[in-house]
């Protein structure tokens, strides 16, 4: 047997055994959590945040391959939608849902805003549009005292509730916010094999050849900027809800950095490496707790670590979650 | 009903790239398009097919306008091509490369995808049986899993024809096709390009190898300095003395290139004997 047939015969057992340790771990976390104390599942809960916001930037980012590192501005738009709409700022106590779904259209009206000026725009040029974008969201934001109560934020948000069912507990949150992390995936997943997805790729790959096949690539690029600012809103709205409080601090920079972070780690293109991706990024401040400063170091080695090690993530795009599926069932 | 092109120029700046072609391309024929580097041809592709604006002039299918239209609606008004330089999307697999030039077709059913499995389910396999049957035909429904990117040069050149084969075009745009193709991939291109003759099809070939045009086009169209020179049968083109003036050159041509290598060895000379 040659190195390569080693090699090749080996692989599925080892892909196998990651892809049941990789269940098993979700699996007990998703049935230890409701036995946890709150900070945990508070822990836990900022994380499946982070994951919504990672599948969303993902679709930009991964599948048409624009870098945008202004998500952020979405993201708040959920959540002062909330804000706004449950809370005596304005004396508004719309119901969740409802608020849910005007922040699904707010923004994924402002992604198709932010779309149209940047659509000629590739590469650095276009990170840099974004990066402004976003500042000037959280900017308006600050700025915009007699609507956001401005630095000061807006405190006392109402409690959410879905069809009478109060949702104000972080473990109520956690299974609100495990249904919509697996359904948003699994709809995402479906985009990413829908023909739509493919047009995104060819895109990716490159856009002149795309549009050379008929591929009309305005109106694919800003689909991708709409259903990603989307499911950013969404991630803000219910943040929103959990915290019952919001101010312009939640949104900067580096947030978006954080979830570009997140997506380059995981691996690039795959819902699977955003997971991953979270859970490091996530994880990791709160096991190395005791090492406060030193936190940021480690993060720059693991990063060059990864880079090194892993180039395509630590997921790469190749092993998305069909693989996983046959994997764990298939031969 | 054809493609035609009225007085079509291009300019960039003082340098006229295209000079008023008039030409028109019948259906189910094959046209070569040859001339020596710099004679225009590449930019008539680029032009049809809407990578480079028109200057002046007009291009026409079936009596409608393309220059006007965008580069994708070009490509949805049947219009396929491949490129010079090999652009296939990488890292995308040889049948994700045929199954996206379903687009246009089944975008407007992409909600329904996401929604309802039994028609995504569907639809897949409706546009990866046909995509199947043009790898077959290329030959390459072995490499249907692989990433493109990853393929022998040769085979890539026959994949980038397949994809612009998926939308079965009115027109095919073939920018130098057996560059960089073995005598052997060479002879299998010209065979399946014979074999895409089809009566309502329009294609138009720029090519260097003439063994190639020789054989598989109906109709040449020659190119020189941007202007059309000749236009006619293989036969005819071969005898064509103004064809053989631009290929060769005239007999003073010949001289002045004689002396000139010989003032450059001349040169050469002098240099190699300072150095000893």
């Amino acid at each position: 047997m040659s190195v390569a047939e080693t090699l090749t015969a080996a692989r599925p057992r080892s892909g196998r055994t990651v892809s049941f340790l990789f269940l098993a771990i979700a699996i007990t976390l998703i049935v230890a959590t409701p036995f946890l104390p709150n900070y945990y599942v508070r822990v836990i809960n900022s994380l499946l945040i982070y994951i919504l916001l990672g599948i969303g930037l993902n679709i930009v980012i991964g599948y048409a391959g624009l870098l945008d590192l202004g998500f952020v501005a979405f993201y708040a738009v959920g959540a002062y939608s909330y804000a706004l709409l449950a809370s005596p700022q304005l004396d508004l106590h719309w119901p969740f849902l409802l608020i849910l779904l005007v922040a699904a259209c707010l923004g994924a009206a402002t992604g198709i805003l932010l779309g149209i000026p940047v659509l000629r725009l590739r590469g650095d040029y276009l990170a840099i549009v974004t990066l402004g974008f976003g500042e000037i969201i959280r900017i308006i934001i600050n700025n915009m005292d007699w609507l956001t109560g401005g630095p000061k934020g807006i405190p006392r948000l109402d409690k959410a509730s879905i069809l009478g069912i109060q949702v104000a507990r972080p473990i109520d949150f956690f299974w609100l916010l495990l249904v919509t992390v697996l359904v948003v995936g699994m709809l995402v997943w479906r985009l990413e094999r829908s023909i739509l997805g493919k047009a995104w790729a060819a895109i990716r790959e490159d856009q002149d050849a795309a549009r050379g096949i008929g591929i009309n690539t305005t109106n694919a690029k800003l689909a991708a900027f709409a259903t990603s600012a989307t499911i950013g809103s969404i991630a803000g709205a219910i943040f929103a809800a959990s915290q019952r409080f919001v101010s312009p601090e939640s949104f900067t920079l580096q947030e978006s950095v954080l979830i570009v972070l997140m997506i380059v780690i995981g691996g690039i293109g795959n819902i699977l490496g955003i997971v991953a991706g979270a859970a490091i990024l996530m994880l990791l401040p709160e096991v190395l707790r005791e090492f406060a400063e030193w936190r940021i170091l480690f993060l720059g080695l693991l990063m060059i670590f990864l880079i090194i090690v892993r180039p395509a993530g630590i997921v790469p795009r190749s092993f998305g979650p069909d693989k996983l599926i046959r994997r764990l069932f298939g031969k | 009903m054809t493609l035609a092109f009225d007085r079509l120029r291009k300019q960039y700046g003082q340098v006229v790239a295209i000079d008023d072609v008039t030409a028109s391309f019948a259906p189910g024929l094959i046209h070569g398009v040859i001339g020596p580097n710099g004679a225009g041809k590449s930019t008539l592709i680029n032009m049809t097919a809407g990578s480079y604006s028109v200057s002046s002039g007009s291009i026409t299918l079936d009596g409608k306008r393309l220059d006007t239209l965008k580069k994708y609606q070009i490509a949805n008004s049947g219009v396929a091509r491949t490129y010079q330089n090999i652009r296939l999307f990488d890292q995308m697999t040889v049948l994700e490369n045929l199954e996206v030039c379903f687009y246009p077709v089944d975008v407007a059913g992409t909600w329904k995808e996401v929604m309802w499995p039994p028609y995504a389910s569907a639809r897949r396999e409706r546009r990866r049986e046909k995509c199947m049957e043009i790898l077959r035909f290329f030959d390459l429904q072995g490499y249907a899993d692989s990433d493109a990117g990853s393929l022998p040069y040769g085979r890539q050149r026959m994949l980038e024809i397949a994809r612009a084969l998926v939308p079965n075009p009115r027109v095919l745009l073939l920018d130098e096709p057996a560059a960089g193709l073995n005598h052997h991939e060479t002879a299998e291109l010209t065979a399946r390009l014979a074999a895409q003759r089809l009566p309502d099809r329009i294609t138009i070939i720029v090519e260097h190898d003439m063994d190639l045009v020789m054989s598989l086009c109906d109709n040449i169209i020659v190119m020189h300095h941007g202007k059309l020179l000749f236009q006619g049968t293989p036969a005819e083109v071969q005898a064509s003395p103004d064809v053989q003036l631009a290929y060769l050159g005239t007999a003073n041509d010949i001289d002045d290139i004689r002396a000139a290598a010989q003032d450059r060895r001349a040169q050469l000379g002098i240099r190699a004997r300072r150095r000893s």
